[in-house]
């Protein structure tokens, strides 16, 4: 019986970023879940994932390596992921929250009848032999403890909530290969068409300067824009601003948006609804600029300022951009 | 052809979240001022997208489904304003919970009472408790093939439903036989206004409410977790408000105390 199996999703060829902090939850628990780590690798071509996989140094890393598995199919992808558990029962599964990856944990909790534990933020096993956990409900306004009783059960943390963990030494581990048998599929999908982001997109930007309602209109975007371009970020934009066609949907930040959690977050005229903070509570450093003092994302943020938006966002470019210039003189 | 549209009565997500009110004692949330539910967002979407099947087939019947501890009509029945036939609602007190089963236990019963459905289209997840499981467990229940998130959805030849699904950076196309689920997602569009005349018809339209008793939906397992808590996050932040004496005085601050801490570094790579 295995312990705990870490899910390794491998997206167009590469291990997803998210692998390494499973890996963090993994070590915090495995004291308290005997039977080892063991880590899952599912997908087509991915000798190369599994050995860098294998960098965190799991007890035993399995293998189902098929051309069935090359595009992120959820049937299948879930159907092999059945299949190890079914072979290896482990008392704990880690998926990460990507798009496939939390499908897959979902299917596989149905299947199985197993607890699902998502979008967990802090996980501990209980002395009874359960677990407990804190997750965000609410677009995060509220935190959630949850406790479940004795496993197994599947667990899909919140990206960016764990750190990731450093891959040590590689140690010397044979992957087991499992042969794909997976049973007749109900759907069937063509192959991805990836389209090349225009730009600098918000959810991978390490800075976003995003503007809300409180700008009053599409133009003073052009502002936050010339402050992005000075400080390296994207521009990002709340509901209201895209409901208003005052920016493209593509920049969206929230519930029916993007979830982002850059180093950085500028919120401009953006007052903080559940809307919204569900898509940015989790960046480094928070910076509210509002003329409200009561608007609810100051209650989120590490920095905050009470007044014009556009003064205030006018002054700090001209500051930045001076700042800069005397930087590249100084070069 | 008959189109399920499964739905959720929410929290409205634009509510400022300091109007949220915690009880402790039932482990809910609550709102403290009286701001009216919603209809699920993505729920809203897989409305929009039965609409536009029907723009095409015109013998398309549209069925709403609920199931709650208790409802706001008025809200729910936006779902009869903007076009679909029928609105049920299953209330029942079991009903008030974040656990997804009993409420796919009670869609699922539903369905199977009101003699099946061709298509099933779900929202991605509740804006609420976000656990997006209840397409999974309906799938399940109901022996059904399951796609999600659906940008796009498309039936061909009355056999088979074909949809475009989001990916972080793309889309990829998938299908199946129908009867099917289908999940939609925020990419698909906003369910459309209604028309004066349709809003005017609809006041007239009852939902039909059905007892969850009625429906022999049968025992859900017990699978989710308790919830032992409900808090008000403590985000670690404590927020310094710049101050200046005008706005262009703490927008030159801001971009200093920036510089200072390292929040902001000047000519960084992309």
């Amino acid at each position: 019986m295995a312990g705990i199996l870490i899910v390794a999703e491998v997206d167009a060829g590469v291990l997803r970023p998210e692998y390494w902090e499973l890996a963090t939850v993994a070590r915090a628990v495995s004291a308290s879940i005997p039977g080892g780590v063991s880590v899952a690798v599912i997908g087509a071509d991915v000798a190369a994932a599994a050995q860098q996989a294998a960098g965190i140094g799991p007890d035993t890393l399995h293998v189902i390596d098929d051309e069935r598995l090359a595009n992120p199919w959820p049937e299948a992808h879930a159907a092999a992921l059945i299949q190890l558990c079914g072979e290896l029962s482990p008392q704990m599964v880690l998926a990460p929250r990507s798009i496939l990856g939390a499908e897959i944990a979902a299917r596989l909790a149905v299947r199985c009848g197993w607890p699902l534990l998502q979008d967990v933020v802090q996980i501990e096993a209980t002395p009874d032999g359960g677990l407990q956990a804190v997750r965000p409900v609410s677009g995060g306004a509220v935190a959630a403890t949850v406790r479940i009783g004795a496993g197994p059960w599947v667990v899909v943390p919140r990206p960016r909530a764990f750190a990731p963990a450093a891959a040590s030494a590689v140690a010397e581990i044979t992957p087991t290969r499992h042969a794909f048998a997976p049973p007749p599929f109900a759907t069937a999908c063509g192959t991805p068409q990836r389209v090349a982001v225009q730009g600098l997109s918000v959810d991978r930007a390490k800075i976003v300067v995003a503007g809300g309602g409180g700008l009053g209109g599409p133009e003073p975007f052009t502002l936050l824009r010339e402050v992005a371009a000075l400080v390296g970020g994207a521009v990002g934009a709340s509901r209201v601003a895209v409901d208003s066609g005052w920016v493209q949907s593509t920049m969206q930040v929230g519930l029916t948006g993007k979830t982002i959690a850059p180093d950085l977050y500028i919120a401009v005229g953006i007052s903080g609804a559940i809307q919204h903070l569900v898509g940015c509570s989790s960046s480094q450093v928070i910076v509210a600029v509002n003329s409200d003092p009561a608007a609810p994302i100051f209650g989120i943020a590490n920095y905050g300022v009470v007044g014009d938006c556009k003064e205030v966002m006018t002054a700090f470019r001209d500051t930045l951009a001076t700042r800069a210039a005397q930087a590249g003189r100084a070069v | 052809m008959r189109a399920v549209v499964c739905l959720k009565q929410v929290i409205d997500p634009l509510t400022p979240a300091t109007s949220l009110a915690l009880d402790v004692q039932d482990m809910k949330i609550r709102v403290r001022a009286a701001a009216p539910p919603v209809i699920n967002g993505f729920d809203e979407q897989g409305i929009e997208a039965a609409l536009r099947l029907r723009e095409t087939i015109r013998e398309l019947e549209i069925v709403c489904i609920a199931a709650s501890e208790r409802f706001n009509t008025d809200v729910m029945k936006r779902a009869l304003a903007v076009g679909a036939d029928q609105l049920i609602l299953v209330q029942d007190p079991s009903l008030d919970t974040w656990n997804s089963y009993p409420v796919a236990y009670a869609l699922a019963a539903a369905i199977r009472q009101i003699g099946g459905a061709d298509l099933v289209l779900c929202g991605r997840q509740g804006s609420d408790w976000d656990n997006g499981l209840v397409p999974y467990i309906l799938a399940d229940l109901l022996a059904m093939p399951l796609l999600t998130l659906a940008k796009r959805v498309n039936i061909a030849d009355g056999k088979r439903v074909e949809i475009e699904r989001v990916l972080a950076d793309g889309s990829m196309t998938m299908e199946a036989a129908l009867p099917a689920i289908v999940t939609v997602t925020s990419e698909l569009g906003a369910l459309r206004m209604p028309s004066v005349a349709a809003r005017l018809t609809a006041a007239r339209k009852q939902p039909r409410q059905i007892a969850l008793a009625d429906l022999g939906a049968g025992a859900p397992p017990a699978l989710a977790p308790e919830v032992i808590d409900l808090a008000i996050p403590v985000t670690g932040r404590n927020c310094t408000f710049i101050e200046a004496a005008d706005g262009p005085g703490a927008g030159v601050r801001l971009a200093e105390t920036l510089l200072e801490t390292g929040a902001v570094r000047l000519g960084m790579e992309r």
